[in-house]
């Protein structure tokens, strides 16, 4: 039988040769270069072009870590391709496994009134904003038709402590069912902590569920973001936090923040704040355009790029406090640095690509509506009902993951056909987000030009880069990078 | 047309440049040293400051470059054509990356996929 001598033999002797890779200009002197498997790497504008010409010198540092990091090739590396092709195949092994997190509205009532909120109904009307346990049970028959063996069952509201029973429903009957299924799920409540009660939290121990809670920073600003009456949101959330770290122990309780107008000249406070409450770290989260936010013009509190200042300010306070010894994450960094550093996915929702509408994760709403993420049910809050695949009640499993308009902005927003997107060094470590830039833009690929969430990308890739020329700061990210 | 031209930075962006009709900054280029694609791709990226209409007259590519947002002065006119000429440049690299790349890139991807079950 003839055999092909391997690709490598065919390598002219004496030449590098490059390997596919992309570059984005940071500033008029540095170029940032990532490669396919998405390691990143940093060089002079100058060093950019003599590369390309073949003229680099082969016994510089620079040549070596440009080959160390598979951005050329010699013809005795003979591994290079190989493992350029595991780093990639590690870094899509994801898809195989299919939508992993689920989420169940259990109710859109809510006890706060925040200004930027994109559901919730300050209501007494159970029947109309509740979910039914008919409506869990279509949605339960659904979860387990996932082929992921890890699944995530997150309940959402408004406030969904405010429907626990049908909660406690769900956990029981999943509970039960996955005797046979035999898959790790995982229960996560998102909460403001305001309603936590005694019985929750057993209930929470005795099924191990986590609790995701919501802290928008210091006293005055939290209350002033999350209206409630009585204005005690914040005094709330440490009682309940201090309870359920004492019953389901000091890890189970993670915090989100959300960036209001009024957070924008308090970064340093908020994260004070976090620190004085023992997190261990934050994220530190943007507003969307979406729901209430855009009615009330909190979205326009804002652009990108005021944004970024604010993440730059709040970054650089959180790296000196690690300088001086105290140890805290930036948790968003932190997954965008697991990408950059490595060829694992933190599987992100927000950061994929295919994006990880439907394909990781979906929503239930209260009313059985599937949505192809969170943010897509509350556009339909806004009457846009483009990324409503179906409803538990009407529509099976194939005919939901089938549905169109999954199908269509999963294809038209994929970023390695994307414009722009395709060749842009950030591209590994960035998503298509189709629900944002339909909503921003009217169409899942939306224009990257203008995109804000693009500039973010960017933006924070710059600042990220940046900070990093301290060895201090590389060293701390890469062990962010493992952490997450 | 040769995407195998060395790449030099444009140190003159002024060069080829004069005021069009209107409101518009006109710029000229050589087309047997510029390729179409990348003066389009360029176009794109600079979407949100600029408006660029592209036509072949000739040997050139001539490009009227308009701003998109009222009210932008000469000056941030002048700095915009700089990154719109600095643009097309690096869109001729990253032409040349891609060619040069890729038999290499689809290699990498018969590895990768060979053994990833997602083609069954
Ligand atoms: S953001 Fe959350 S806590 Fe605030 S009103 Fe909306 S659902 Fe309630
Ligand atoms: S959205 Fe922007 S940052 Fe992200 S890959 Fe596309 S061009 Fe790059």
């Amino acid at each position: 039988m003839t055999r092909f001598l391997p690709a490598e033999d065919y390598l002219p002797s004496g030449r590098y040769e490059l390997l596919p890779f992309r570059f984005e200009r940071l500033d008029d002197e540095r170029v940032l270069l990532s490669n396919m498997a998405g390691e990143a790497l940093t060089v002079s504008s100058a060093d950019l072009t003599t590369l390309v010409n073949g003229d680099l010198d082969r016994s510089g540092a620079l040549f070596s870590r440009l080959r160390a990091n598979h951005f050329l090739r010699q013809p005795e590396d003979r591994a290079a391709l190989e493992l350029l092709a595991l780093k990639l195949r590690t870094r899509y092994a994801r898809l195989r496994d299919f939508t992993s997190l689920h989420l169940f509205v259990v109710t859109l009532r809510c006890d706060h009134a925040c200004r930027y909120c994109q559901v919730s109904r300050q209501s007494a009307d159970r029947a109309s904003f509740d979910m039914s346990r008919e409506t869990a049970d279509r949605a339960i028959d659904l979860l387990f038709r996932s082929p992921n063996q890890a699944l995530k069952v997150e309940f959402q509201g408004g406030e969904p402590l405010l429907n626990f029973d049908l909660i406690r429903y769900v956990v029981l009957s999943i509970t039960e069912r996955n005797r046979q299924h035999k898959r790790d799920i995982q229960f996560v409540i998102t909460t403001t902590l305001s309603l936590i009660s005694d019985d929750t939290l057993a209930f929470c121990r005795e099924h191990r569920i986590f609790l995701s809670a919501s802290l928008d920073g210091p006293e005055d600003l939290h209350n002033a973001n999350r209206p409630r009456p009585g204005a005690d949101s914040h005094a709330r959330f440490v009682a309940g936090l201090e309870k359920a770290r004492d019953v389901l122990g000091p890890e189970a309780v993670s915090a989100l923040m959300t960036t209001t107008a009024a957070s924008l000249q308090r970064g340093p406070g908020i994260v004070d704040e976090y620190l004085r409450l023992g997190f261990h770290g934050i994220f530190l989260r943007h507003l969307s355009p979406y729901g209430f936010a855009l009615k009330t013009q909190s979205y326009q509190g804002y652009d990108t790029a005021r944004w970024l200042e604010f993440y730059e300010e709040t970054l650089t306070y959180i790296i000196d406090l690690n300088r001086s010894g105290v140890r805290f994450t930036e948790q968003h960094a932190a997954i965008i640095l697991r990408k950059m550093f490595s060829c694992h996915d933190p599987g992100y929702v927000d950061l994929m690509n295919p994006s990880g509408a439907g394909i990781a994760a979906i929503v239930f709403n209260y009313d059985g509506g599937v949505f192809a993420s969170d943010e897509s049910r509350m556009l339909m809050e806004m009457g846009d009902d483009t990324f409503r695949l179906g409803s538990v009640h009407e529509h099976g499993y194939d005919e939901i993951f089938s549905a169109p308009a999954l199908l269509s902005a999963l294809e038209d927003s994929f970023t390695l056909s994307a414009p722009m997107c395709a060749d842009c060094a950030c591209e590994p470590w960035c998503g298509a987000d189709p629900v944002y830039h339909h909503a921003r833009h009217g169409d899942p690929l939306g224009r990257k030009a203008e995109s804000g969430f693009c500039q973010r990308m960017k933006g924070m890739t710059r600042i990220f880069v940046k900070a990093m020329e301290d060895p201090f700061v590389a060293a701390l990210f890469r062990r962010w990078a493992l952490s997450c | 047309m040769s995407h195998m031209v060395r790449i030099h930075r444009i140190t003159a962006a002024g060069k080829g440049a004069e005021m069009a009709e209107g409101n518009g900054l006109s710029v000229t280029l050589d087309a047997q040293v510029y390729d179409l694609w990348a003066v389009h791709q360029a176009a794109y990226r600079l979407s949100d400051r600029l408006a660029i209409q592209v036509a072949i007259e000739g040997s050139t590519i001539q490009c009227t470059l308009y701003p998109v947002t009222e009210g932008t002065n000469s000056d941030s006119l002048l700095v915009a054509r700089a990154d719109f000429l600095r643009e097309v440049t690096d869109q001729m690299l990253r032409a040349r990356i891609r060619e040069v790349t890729e038999p290499v890139r689809n290699l990498i991807l018969a590895y990768t996929f060979s053994r990833s079950g997602l083609q069954k």
